[in-house]
């Protein structure tokens, strides 16, 4: 018990808590975080490094009338940490705060059984085998394959978090990652692939599909295949989504304007439609932080709230917003668990975890037999969205369908719209509902946090695709 | 943890650390130590949303033996932390594979004085939060003022300053200081079905070099709403200009495939090109970490390696690639003082700025695409291709006609370097990685 609070009491907490609200603060709230990080990385067929990092640190936050203080420090000593708390107390701007309620037993969330094997204590020989395989696997696969690099990572964050409300809750959250980039060529073409797998796993997650050697031929697959591909065709044409990296697309397009910050500021172009139609029948949309091992996982979100499943839109009518404790409480709206942080050195905000579209009725073949002229895409490179709902997304591969049958391989291409109107142009979605890689990272307002997304395959009657044609 | 460290503390961990890691068996040792502290405000529509102030330390190592490397670093800098980080990375490099690059830089020249560099703001310290909040408070109200203004992301206003410490096992132990401030507005126009946004912002290593709040919130009202009522073109091919800050994002790129990393991992279509003609002679790039007081400047890089001013590109030749000490002995080459910690990074990486103004080389393009903002991702440097969402102003004889959004430019910075026409005048360089405005003969613009 005592480890899992820093070293500190509960009295000690408390006591923090108070000096955070001496100001006029009307709440306030500690974030203790202790991370470490351990990473191999091969490159030209050796291990050209291995990495140990070590985080500890705390996040003071302090409300007053909807405005936040926020302070942090690495160094939590008393002095440390009344440092911090004042620093953030200031944004009150003088007056009696409450005081603040004394806290709760510690709220854990829900135990998960893989949480317990966790990768940080596997000898690094080990890891280090795992690595090669990959490696090996990559060379063999196909003799223009040119160059690979290989990176095992692995984080181990604990959480405490406090609040003057009397909440006091921690988590645990083992984060593994192996990445493999694989570089193929032929006469003057080279092309890249890239795949990777891990999750809230240990390093027992690292089998079948992914697997090291798996991931490895999946990278090279990819590049391999690219060194025939075409050009992409350009201008406005149905698109196929192929299942599972093309999660992305709901991530970028409808996720992050269904933030509740954005709607409290009524910056979304979603922020009046709560309860009204925004997309065709076909389309449900889920963010679940509970997924059992996912990357964007977790069992109680960075400001102790214990998430559930949330629906976004059902049946194409918009139902639910991913809220953060101020967010949900200038919006009069549920708590639903996405307040999420990088880390101790930011305030928390309203984040994905696993995005996805839900399953829909038709056969992923008769989807794509229903296209006479068009692109289907497979893998992607990222995307980015205004909150004006203007968004695009970067197709590293895919192939064309011409006729209802795919045909030629196609590179790099992007994809854009403004997020309403491909909903409404969601006329086909499939039954094959599958997850992207467990290596995503999202960024917002400068701070990374792991997420996984996922989709059927499915139609967009029409998109504006911006080939590499003519070049 | 532990108690509050001075300078002069710091500096002795450091150097304590390097010998440390030589008596647990390293060969070699590097010891990189930051501080810094941070003040950042966010107002929107006349109030506070977050007020950050905050103090950090971090720090980081490296050890090498037999030509085997191992990193570790740590933001809790108490001794016996510090002490197994030590042990435990000596450890490890045993199992890391022999790599005949690697290794701290060979002889380290001395850096230039860093008083004279004019990175630091002494007075910066001075300036009242009460001060930095009212200065956001107000460019956000004077950027509210305009009618068309429908909505705002907001103004912040942010501080740093911060100290960086190197030492390592060649008796190196230097130090220096920084401070950068930044002021910023975002705004939306039009209505909730059809909006647009966009922002401005200004930059500087000191607080007086901040433009005044008027001009941030006029230049964001004005790119904001040139953006309304955009209308969609045809799929065509047609000449291309970028405005500066487009220009840098085409920088970026190119940085990141002449960057040594890139390069000698073949992850760049300018690998094996130097001495060659690359751009026509309108293309000059230079990377200088010596410009006085510039957001990119240093003293010497995360090795220890002094920077300086290198030609990237001359009047269209590729000349050097940028490198750090294990790039540079990959392709043969000498560190140009370009390490940033984790690989190679820009100092004040900029193409050479021409004559013409911005407006003179609007007003002689007959019929043309004015980009002014990209989305997304879409650059691959393998091969130097392009795909990028953007937002751009239709030029019809010499004047802007109309907005034009929903549309990909694609193109590859091979032919585009080959392909510039007119290179403007309007170089910021306090923006960093930095370019002017610039028009490209012809790209493909994908609409309808």
């Amino acid at each position: 018990m005592e480890a899992d609070l820093f070293g500190l009491t509960k009295g000690d907490l408390e006591r923090a808590l108070n000096f955070g609200l001496s100001r006029g603060g009307e709440f306030a709230e500690l974030y203790f975080e202790s991370r470490t990080h351990a990473s191999i990385r091969l490159e030209d067929d050796i291990i050209k490094d291995t990495a140990e990092s070590v985080v500890l640190g705390l996040g003071v936050r302090v409300i007053k009338d909807g405005q936040t203080g926020y302070g942090y420090t690495s160094d939590l000593s008393p002095d440390g940490i009344r440092a911090a708390a004042s620093s953030a107390a200031s944004v009150a701007g003088g007056g009696v705060g409450p005081r603040a309620s004394l806290l709760s037993d510690v709220i854990r969330g829900r135990e998960q059984e893989s949480l317990k094997a966790f990768s940080h204590a596997a000898p690094l020989a080990v890891k280090i085998g795992l690595v090669r395989e990959a490696n090996e696997a990559a060379r063999r696969f196909d003799r223009t394959v040119d160059k690979v690099k290989v990176s095992l990572s692995d984080f181990y964050q604990t959480v405490l978090i406090a609040n003057s409300e009397g909440l006091l809750a921690v988590d645990q959250r083992p984060l593994l990652r192996l990445g493999c980039l694989v570089l193929a060529a032929k006469g003057d073409r080279r092309e890249a692939g890239f795949s990777g797998g891990g999750g809230r796993v240990g390093l027992e997650g690292l089998a079948g599909a992914m697997s090291p050697a798996a991931i490895a031929v999946d990278a090279a697959r990819e590049a391999v295949d690219l060194l025939e591909a075409r050009e992409a065709p350009a201008g406005e044409m149905p698109v196929v989504l192929a299942g599972g990296h093309s999660g992305v697309l709901i991530h970028e397009a409808v996720g992050h304007l269904l933030e509740a910050d954005f709607v409290r500021k009524k910056t979304s172009v979603f922020w009046n439609k709560l309860g009204r139609r925004v997309g065709s029948g076909q389309v449900t949309i889920f963010d679940d932080p509970t997924i059992p091992f996912y990357r964007g996982s977790y069992r109680v979100d960075d400001e102790g709230t214990v998430p559930a499943k949330t629906p976004l839109v059902e049946k194409g009518v918009l139902t639910g917003l991913l809220q953060d404790r101020l967010s949900a409480r200038l919006l009069g709206r549920p708590l639903t668990g996405h307040g999420r942080r990088q880390d101790f050195t930011c305030y928390p905000l309203p984040r994905m975890s696993n995005i996805y579209i839900d399953r829909g009725e038709f056969d992923p073949e008769e989807i794509i037999r229903s296209v006479k002229k068009g692109l289907y895409a497979q893998r992607f490179t990222g995307g980015q969205v205004e909150d004006s709902g203007k968004f695009t997304f970067s197709v590293s591969s895919g192939r064309l369908i011409e006729n209802g049958r795919l045909t030629s391989r196609v590179k790099q291409a992007t994809l854009i719209g403004s997020n309403l109107d491909i909903l409404m142009k969601m006329t086909m979605v499939g039954s094959d509902l599958a997850f992207s890689l467990q290596t995503g990272t999202c960024s917002k307002e400068g701070q990374d946090v792991p997420v996984t997304d996922g989709c059927p395959t499915l139609k967009i009657s029409s998109l504006t695709v911006g080939g590499s044609l003519g070049a | 943890m532990g108690p509050e460290l001075s300078l002069g503390d710091l500096r002795l961990t450091a150097a304590r650390l390097v010998d440390k890691a030589l008596a647990a068996g390293a060969e070699e040792a590097e010891v990189h130590v930051t501080e810094g502290t941070e003040f950042t405000v966010d107002v929107r529509l006349g109030r506070i949303e977050n007020l950050i102030q905050a103090g950090s330390r971090s720090l980081g190592l490296r050890v090498f033996l037999d030509r085997r490397a191992a990193h570790a670093s740590s933001s809790d800098l108490s001794e016996d932390v510090l002490d197994g980080l030590v042990r435990r990375a000596v450890d490890r490099v045993r199992l890391a594979g022999s790599d005949p690059f690697s290794g701290l830089p060979e002889s380290l020249e001395e850096p230039p004085d860093s008083d004279a560099l004019g990175i630091f703001d002494p007075d910066l310290s001075s300036v009242e939060p009460r001060t930095k909040i009212e200065t956001a408070l107000l460019t956000e109200r004077l950027a509210l003022e305009d009618r068309r203004i429908t909505n705002s992301h907001g103004s912040s206003l942010g501080t740093n300053a911060s100290t960086v410490i190197l030492a390592n096992s060649k008796g190196f132990l230097r130090d220096f200081h920084l401070t950068h401030c930044s002021l910023s507005v975002g705004l939306q126009a039009g209505e909730t079905d059809d909006r647009v946004e966009d922002f401005w912002f200004s930059s500087g290593v000191r607080w007086t070099e901040l433009a005044p709040p008027e001009l941030v919130a006029r230049r964001a009202v004005e790119r904001t709403v040139r953006l309304l009522r955009p209308k969609k073109i045809k799929t065509q091919r047609l000449p291309v200009l970028f405005e500066p800050l487009m220009t840098s994002w085409l920088l970026e790129f190119l940085f990141s495939c002449v960057s040594g990393t890139a390069v000698y991992q073949k992850a760049s279509f300018l690998a094996g090109r130097r001495g060659e003609r690359v751009g026509n002679s309108l293309v000059t790039v230079l990377d200088d970490g010596l410009l006085p007081g510039m957001p990119g400047t240093r003293p010497f890089d995360a090795e220890g390696v002094p920077c300086r001013r290198t030609t990237v590109i001359d009047k269209g030749v590729l000349k050097n690639f940028l490198c750090d000490a294990y790039s540079a002995r990959k392709l043969g080459l000498r560190s140009t003082g370009n390490a940033d910690g984790g690989g190679v990074g820009p100092n004040n990486f900029h193409l050479r700025p021409g004559s013409r103004n911005a407006a003179d080389i609007i007003a002689s393009t007959d019929r043309g695409l004015l980009v002014v903002k990209t989305l997304g991702h879409g650059l691959n440097p393998v091969t130097g291709d392009i795909s990028r969402g953007a937002f751009g102003l239709w030029v019809e004889k010499g004047e802007i006609a109309f907005p034009v959004s929903e549309i990909t430019i694609s193109g590859n910075l091979g032919r585009i370097l080959a392909d510039i026409q007119d290179v403007g005048c309007d170089l910021d360089l306090a923006a960093g990685l930095s370019g002017p405005t610039i028009k490209v003969g012809e790209m493909t613009v994908a609409g309808t």
